[in-house]
């Protein structure tokens, strides 16, 4: 057969596949109680909620507390369905089922402009590409926790799963008590008639569970009784006694400790291995060389009694490491090639609008800047670390991740068994910050505990192996060019950049059997800079992506952590060039957005924008939106023995419907420092293969004494629920260094600022 | 060697060079103390030692034996918390929560030295490090557990008017 005649007809039969597929319904995400595990006394009433016979809710969690708070923020939801107090929703680590698959998060690696749909109607692209999107999502059912998106997935199925819930239960209350449904209410879980008759959920669980319900609508918002209103995290207890388990805390029978050290030269492999001194120590069990699994660098396991007794040993062993083959990684090297690559060709264009080259040629003036961020590490303070245990062909495991799903694939490819017949505990995470979206340290445990006889074993990272064998937020670099008219108006704005596309190289490592053959474009990459608000006549925004081998991965806030600071600390160029205020040129820009210059007006008149500050003080704004919510921050800082120090920072948020404004304000606090931490210090360099930074000291981080007082605003919403966890970040740093630009009159167009 | 953890004599057989840390966590299996960095340089595992905040990765058992040791374990019971355990729900100051034993270790060795800190005391103090950026929840939690105020801006949050 011809080439392209295969071609047609495999497009064919692959469209009518489509077409077929496309007219069945979407998957229901509600499920069937057979999917939550079976619990003595309790009743599954669907995929997501169990009765408990004290009339208590178990709720099946297939997101995980990295700090976010989820665990609570999803417990809400459920709470306000079945108006039961918060404290009676109990937590099951979900299952596999395709139903607690992540479609929001899919939904967001979307490159749609927000604007498009800004209006409240979506044009057909957009319409069209969720709609396969959002089947093919729902298909798939990854289940991982990112993309600021665990709210948003679960606001309708989650919503809906609670409300049939409670639909069953009452339904089974007033057909045993023979009264209609519609005069029964509930109040702290416990059913009521004006009979004066009551009881709780649990006396009706059984009878409920043969109903299911079609099409119950969650309560209105009127209704709502929890959301929108600030709860206490329920996970906080627990998180201040000692008595919270992270994975590294997992305490088995007979557990073994391993530690790991993987090739200090990035991506290279150990040559000679000269142990013997290292298994004569005492405690010492033995040795396990690692080969590079899930990315990681290759490298060797010492088995021990303790951490300690196996970190000694580690450092006892002798190893020829050799450099990979494609060479020694060097981030000076790849700065020029990445320059050199960004100069010479074209890339991929993510949105284009008007034309720009016409606007240039007719310009009276261009404005020009060349923007970098380098490499950064995620830094969670739980190092990489995971237990597991192999035995009689099953294998258990214990790890703090993001990504449940995937870390149990690869725990039954290295173990070389089918993946039911893999054990895993999803335990609380310190910190995941992306990082725990890979699960290369989950293969190694596996891989060490197949070594180990049946017993299990602990593998815990180093800080210095956990800084310097991390998958790094990429080096980014970006040509913004602006053109001004006659009249003083800027009308066109023209970026392009270069770096590495994160996605690819994440299926490749992760979900191999979906990584296509070659890159697609990737919507992390022009993040931040193909999606702006601003009423620029003429657009063109493209980005080249590179491949330049050192290990990239999603670091919070992901394209968007790099982008805004280019994007932003542009538009302050523009402000500047054209004799504008900051504020009053983004504003006059934003007319055709309104929910964004809301929140930017909201930030300044909390800020009190103009107002007189101490001498030496200076104030910079930034406006950024990401993962469905925009926030705005104004940044006062001064010099502080000639380094930045920022005072405070005003913050408004517009992250649609909120659920617990504590976890809100807590995750804008958060964002702010973890964003000022890498606005300030944050530098990963590579020299000859060996990553420069190692621990604390050489990769710095902001520290209480010098953190600013962060105040939050929300603009009240009744759209459906943003992202929280990830948009404080992207604006702090071009906000910071707009206000030293005010300061001093000296731009900084590389991070980190000086 | 007899270490005294927690008002309890605990015996174990272990190299006088072992950090303290990891005999707690790995020998102990009490989990409550962190591991962070290894260098003193995170306060994750923070402890006290005769009352002292000290970082317990890098101290070793010799330097610990016959004195008194105290970990998060020790900190208030569910039923009497410590004055900072109730200002940390309060002020609901962990996200991760990975940090916190360290924080709230450091925090209650500052107020036995100082009922009352400034601010200038809590900077000095408080050289821990959250990578979720708690700070200034921790900060407002120590002057509440102190009865104190703090000398900076309040932080505010609210939806718009």
């Amino acid at each position: 057969m011809k080439r392209r005649t295969w071609l047609l007809s495999a497009l064919g039969a692959t469209g009518a596949l489509v077409v077929g597929w496309g007219v069945l319904p979407a998957r229901s995400r509600l499920g069937s109680g057979a999917l939550m595990l079976p619990t003595e006394g309790d009743v599954a009433l669907n995929g997501w909620i169990k009765i408990a016979a004290d009339g208590g809710i178990i709720l099946a969690m297939p997101r995980s507390e990295m700090g976010q708070g989820v665990h609570t923020g999803l417990a809400m939801l459920v709470a306000e369905e079945l108006d039961v107090p918060l404290g009676r929703v109990k937590l099951e680590q979900a299952g596999y089922d395709a139903i607690y698959g992540n479609v929001s998060m899919i939904l967001g690696s979307l490159p749609f402009h927000p604007l498009d749909s800004e209006g409240g109607h979506k044009p057909t692209k957009v319409k069209v590409g969720e709609w396969i999107v959002g089947k093919i999502a729902r298909e798939l059912g990854i289940n991982a926790t990112g993309g600021s998106s665990t709210i948003a997935d679960a606001w309708e199925p989650l919503r809906g799963a609670a409300a049939t819930a409670r639909a069953s239960l009452l339904g089974a209350a007033a057909a045993q008590w023979k009264v209609p449904v519609a005069e029964l209410t509930v109040q702290d879980g416990v059913v009521h008639h004006a009979s004066g008759q009551s009881a709780h959920y649990g006396t009706f669980a059984k009878a409920a569970a043969g109903s299911t319900p079609k099409d119950v609508l969650p309560k209105d918002r009127t209704a709502w009784t929890l959301i929108g209103k600030p709860a206490p995290r329920t996970d906080i207890p627990a998180k201040i006694n000692g008595s919270a388990r992270f994975g590294i805390d997992v305490r088995l029978p007979g557990m073994l400790f391993a530690a790991v050290r993987q090739s200090p030269l990035l991506g290279g492999t150990p040559g000679a291995v000269d142990a013997k001194a290292a298994l004569a120590m005492p405690g010492v069990d033995q040795l396990v060389m690692l080969e590079s699994m899930g990315g990681s660098t290759a490298g060797f396991a010492v088995v021990a009694k303790s951490t300690w007794h196996a970190r000694q040993a580690a450092d006892a062993v002798q190893v020829q490491w050799q450099q990979r083959a494609q060479g020694a990684l060097d981030t000076q090297r790849i700065q020029a090639e990445m320059q050199a690559q960004l100069k010479a060709e074209k890339g991929f264009t993510f949105y284009s609008k008007g034309d720009a080259d016409k606007a240039e040629a007719a310009a009276t003036r261009r404005v020009e800047a060349s923007y970098s961020a380098p490499y950064l590490a995620h830094a969670t303070m739980e190092p990489m670390n995971c237990t597991a245990q192999v035995k009689d062909g099953t294998v258990e495991v214990w790890v703090p991740t993001q990504a449940p799903g995937m870390a149990r694939a690869i725990a039954a490819k290295v173990a070389g068994v089918d993946a039911d017949k893999v054990t895993l505990h999803v335990t609380l995470l310190g910190g995941g910050f992306g990082r725990r979206l890979d699960v290369d340290y989950v293969a190694q445990a596996v891989r060490v505990a197949m070594a180990c006889g049946g017993k299990p074993v602990q593998l815990v990272w180093s800080r210095e192996e956990d800084t310097t064998h991390d998958f790094y937020r990429p080096m980014h670099v970006a040509n913004l060019t602006a053109a001004i008219d006659a009249t003083g108006a800027v009308d066109s704005l023209r970026i392009k950049s270069a770096g590495d596309a994160i996605s690819p190289r994440w299926m490749e490592r992760g979900l191999p059997a979906l990584a296509g053959p070659i890159d697609m474009p990737d919507k992390t990459a022009s993040e931040g800079l193909f999606d702006l608000p601003y009423g620029f006549a003429n657009q063109h925004i493209a980005h080249v992506a590179t491949r330049m081998g050192v290990p990239v991965g999603y670091w919070r806030s992901v394209g968007h952590s790099h982008n805004a600071f280019f994007s932003e600390s542009f538009i302050d160029e523009l402000a500047f060039e054209t004799k504008q205020d900051p504020f009053a040129f983004r504003a006059a820009m934003l007319a055709a957005a309104p929910r964004y210059l809301a929140v930017l007006q909201l930030a300044a008149d909390k800020a009190q924008w103009g107002s007189a500050l101490p001498a030496g003080h200076a104030r910079g704004i930034a406006l950024h939106e990401s993962f469905g919510s925009i926030v705005a921050e104004v940044a006062e800082v001064s010099l502080v023995d000639g380094k930045p120090r920022v005072h405070r920072v005003v913050c408004a948020v517009d992250c649609g419907t909120v659920i617990n404004p504590n976890t809100v304000a807590q995750q804008m606090e958060g964002a702010v420092i973890f964003g000022l931490t890498a606005a300030l210090y944050g530098k990963i360099d590579i020299q000859d293969g060996v990553v420069q930074q190692s621990n604390f000291p050489s990769y710095p981080m902001v520290k209480l004494a010098e953190a600013p007082v962060v105040e939050t605003w929300i603009v009240p919403s009744t759209r459906a629920p943003g992202g929280v966890g990830e948009p404080g970040v992207p604006p702090i740093a071009p906000a910071v260094s707009n206000a030293l630009f005010a300061l001093t009159g000296k731009r900084q167009r590389a991070l980190p600022l000086a | 060697m007899e270490l005294n953890i927690n008002g309890k004599a605990v015996t174990i057989d272990a190299d006088p060079n072992m950090p303290l840390l990891w005999v707690l966590r790995d020998t102990l299996n009490m989990t409550g103390t962190k591991f962070g960095c290894g260098v003193a340089a995170c306060g994750a595992c923070t402890v006290h030692i005769d009352g002292e905040a000290v970082r317990s990765c890098v101290m070793p058992l010799a330097a610990v034996e016959g004195k008194n040791i105290q970990t998060i374990e020790s900190l208030g019971t569910v039923d009497q918390p410590h004055a900072l355990q109730e200002a940390w729900i309060a002020e609901q100051v962990p996200q991760c929560g990975y940090c916190q034993s360290g924080m709230l270790m450091a925090a209650a060795a500052l107020l036995e030295r100082k009922p009352k800190p400034t601010d200038a005391d809590i900077d000095e103090a408080m050289t821990n490090i959250c990578r979720c950026g708690t700070y200034q929840r921790v900060r407002a939690a120590i002057h509440r557990a102190a009865g104190t105020t703090t000398a900076t801006a309040t932080a505010t949050t609210g939806a718009a008017a």
